[in-house]
């Protein structure tokens, strides 16, 4: 008979580890980043920097000057956005990866507005009327793919990612077709005019207030509404939902509703605070990195906020070393890349450990 | 609840509009010292970096001639690479402002708009728009456009292209209908047209039955797309690739099949020795050495710039011989002087075609000629030559 001791142990085994403590958790993912500091330092060095004035530039470049620290912000707030977009929905375990396509629905709505509807509604009302109507359209994209899924079953991740282009693809037919700037002889819509543009609110657009607000009534509602509980029972299981009586499919829907219409509004303020127009890049990829924001975070609102200006300082300051240094563009990305990477491996070593084979257990040799 | 949160939401938007005017900040740009060439400050805005050893490679390169030139030292100039043509652009030239700068220049088309805005903003900064068309419309004096005649260069280059072709078909490698030109192209509007309708007439008018396709990789940059385009054309017939994209990929792939190349921007004959026969170039110095000469001298810098052949702001790369058809030289050197002393005009008659926004058919009589560059400094010849076939549009 071939028992469980028979078999040869393996050399390194991953073994689930026991809650490990918080100070020591905060331990392993600060070093993950001095980790990741000293390789992407090798990195920079092999290009021939020097990489402490490099990382000096990230920081420079990214909050020192007034300009910089306005333009981090405005990087991190449509991130922070999309990822309390999403969080609700990936609390359900309803991979929403089409942010970016809620984002850019809305965004579409909105420019109708500012496009044709601008001199129409007095500013107040304007800005409500196109933060409702970028909310809806981006609810309803977001509803598409919770409809299938509640159903049929559908493959929601495939489902929402596919969505992303059709949505781009409408962009492109609006630039290039109906809402071509024509005064220009170059396929592009138009710049709004200035009464359609969000106020700024000390040098940034009105939507970090509004983005900040989200957050608390985000946390609220995933933690101390029916609705948040209703949405972690399903997350759990769904057939435990279902035993207790809940409308699975009903709050499926309405959660992709509720998310898609949060990535609607973070597209309202990216058209409307911060492009000024619409173009393929408006949602310019804060729908995928605010997966890594929203699982970084554990879904966690407030923790989304340390984390989306982490990243939001990480993309402007490398961003500022392509042009202060001439770091070729693609070597800043693997810098941010490393950088993220270690971060999420440090979460594997948070919650799991190496265990290696001891010397002469006894028994078989 | 979410009717209390969505009310609460619009209240506190509503409130916030009401609390915040528009405060405009000042920039720190208030130093009173006369500009010299030694403290001038002098910021550039471009959509790729010097790797790509097109486009921004050869724009950079008339920078540091322009330094060169005035005796202005590097940490005088402040580049800003890889800047998207969105909102990227708008910080970027507000972090030149802040840099104190004193002339802006942004080389690529839709930089526009962004420089638009902070010419408003700045009136006391100049803006320079290489390949732009708003700063006559703008009305604002410190706001300028520029571009070279390129399409001249660009036709002298499509005659080496159509004696390349000629050379194939008397060899018998192709025949006269299969002398088809590819071409790689960024986008489809005036600046590009203007520039592949100018080669396709230099090559027709030696070789009168070629023919051209072309695609478009709706970005300036991307060398992957580029090189996928290339193939794409050459698998559908194309024997010689010419460009108006920043990147020599299109010259490589042509190698890699054994076909030709024109090139621009940039001598592409040493990315692809056995391919590329003759790049367009443009001298951006000339233009840069006169605008920043302006500032220094408190002058006014012309609304819309544009020299060409004539005055050497844009030229053609040394000829290829090895991969040039005999008698090539000479017969560019003829061209080259007619394009000097006016005898040859770039977009001459007959040739028929339509205008590429609304279909309009137009006709070229024999003995006539389009104009281009007149009225401003980019380009405005937005006709499709009938023989040139766009297979994407």
């Amino acid at each position: 008979m071939i028992s469980e001791n028979t078999k040869k142990e393996p050399l390194v085994r991953i073994a689930k580890r026991a809650e490990l403590s918080p100070k020591k958790a905060a331990l392993v993912r600060f070093s993950s980043i001095i980790v990741a500091l000293l390789i992407g330092g090798l990195l920079i060095l092999a290009l021939g920097y020097n990489p402490i004035s490099v990382y000096g530039g990230i920081i420079e470049g990214s909050l020192l000057t007034p300009t910089a620290l306005k333009a981090t912000a405005k990087i991190a707030v449509p991130l922070l956005g999309a990822a309390l977009a999403i969080a609700p929905a990936f609390r359900m375990k309803f991979w929403n990866c089409g942010a970016e396509g809620q984002i850019t629905v809305g965004a579409i709505a909105s420019t109708y507005f500012a496009l044709y509807h601008v001199g129409d509604l007095p500013a107040p009302v304007f800005f409500v009327v196109t933060f409702i109507v970028s909310a809806i359209f981006g609810g309803l994209w977001g509803l598409i793919p919770a409809f299938f899924k509640a159903r049929w079953g559908t493959n929601e991740t495939l489902f929402t990612l596919m969505l992303n282009y059709i949505a781009i693809g409408f962009v492109k037919y609006l630039r290039i077709g109906p809402w071509m700037d024509k005064g220009q002889m170059f396929p592009k819509v138009p710049m709004f005019d200035r009464a359609a543009r969000l106020p700024d609110v000390f040098g940034v657009h009105i939507g970090w207030i509004i983005v900040l607000l989200l957050v608390v009534f985000t946390y609220i509602y995933m933690t101390r509404t029916k609705h948040g509980y209703e949405i972690a029972v399903v997350g759990e299981s769904v057939s435990t939902a279902r035993y207790s009586g809940m409308n699975v499919a009903k709050i499926i829907m309405r959660t992709m509703f509720i998310s898609g219409a949060v990535a609607g509004i973070v597209g309202w303020m990216l058209a409307l605070g911060t492009n000024y127009t619409l173009s393929d890049t408006t949602a310019n990829g804060y729908g995928f990195t605010a997966i890594v924001v929203a699982w970084l975070a554990k879904l966690n609102p407030f923790v989304m906020v340390l984390i989306s200006a982490f990243l939001a300082v990480l993309q402007k300051g490398s961003n500022s070393i392509q042009t202060n240094f001439g770091i070729p563009a693609s070597a800043s990305e693997v810098l941010t890349g490393l950088i993220l990477l270690c971060m999420l491996g440090s979460e594997f070593f948070i919650n799991y450990r190496f265990v290696f084979r001891k010397k002469s257990v006894g028994g078989d040799d | 609840m979410k009717k209390f949160l969505a009310l609460i939401l619009a209240l506190v938007m509503v409130l916030s509009f009401a609390a915040c005017g528009n405060e405009e900040t000042p920039n720190g740009n208030d130093d009173s010292e006369v500009l010299t060439n030694e403290n001038i400050k002098i910021g550039f805005v471009h959509v790729s970096d010097p790797s790509d050893m097109g486009y921004t490679y050869n724009h950079d390169l008339g920078t540091w001639k322009m330094a060169e030139n005035l005796g202005i030292s590097e940490d005088q100039i402040i580049n800003k690479y890889n800047i998207g043509e969105d909102e990227g652009c708008a910080t970027a030239i507000e972090e030149l402002v802040e840099a104190g700068c004193d002339i802006i220049f942004a080389t690529s088309f839709g930089h526009g708009d962004y420089m638009t805005e902070a010419a408003a903003n700045h009136p006391e900064i100049q803006f320079c728009h290489a390949t732009g068309a708003q700063a006559a419309g703008s009305g604002l004096s410190n706001y300028h456009n520029y571009f070279t005649s390129i399409y001249e260069a660009r036709y002298i280059a499509g005659v080496a292209a159509g004696l390349k072709l000629n050379e194939l078909i008397a060899n018998g490698t192709i025949t006269e209908d299969e002398a088809v030109i590819g071409y790689v192209a960024a986008f489809y509007f005036e600046e590009v047209i203007s520039g592949f309708s100018a080669f396709y007439l230099g090559a027709r008018s030696v070789c009168p039955s070629a023919t051209m396709i072309t695609l478009k990789a709706d970005s300036w940059s991307d060398p992957v797309k580029e090189g996928q385009i290339a193939q794409s054309l050459i698998d559908q017939g194309a024997v010689l690739i010419s460009q108006h994209s920043d990147n020599t990929s299109p010259a490589t792939t042509a190698e890699a099949a054994g076909l030709f190349h024109c090139g621009y921007n940039s001598d592409m004959s040493e990315a692809a020795p056995k391919a590329s026969i003759i790049s367009a170039r443009a001298d951006w110095s000339i233009y840069l050495t006169y605008a920043v000469q302006c500032v220094l001298d408190g002058e006014e810098i012309v609304t819309d710039w544009c020299e060409g052949y004539a005055e050497g702001a844009n030229f053609t790369s040394p000829l290829n011989e090895a991969v040039a058809a005999p008698g090539t030289a000479e017969k560019l050197e003829e061209v080259a002087n007619g394009i000097k002393d006016g005898s040859v005009h770039v977009f001459a008659g007959p040739w028929s075609g339509y205008y590429v926004w609304d279909n309009t058919p137009f006709e070229c009589a024999e003995g006539e000629w389009v104009e281009e560059s007149e009225t401003q400094s980019a380009p405005y010849f937005g006709y499709i030559i009938d023989g040139i076939t766009r297979l994407d549009a």
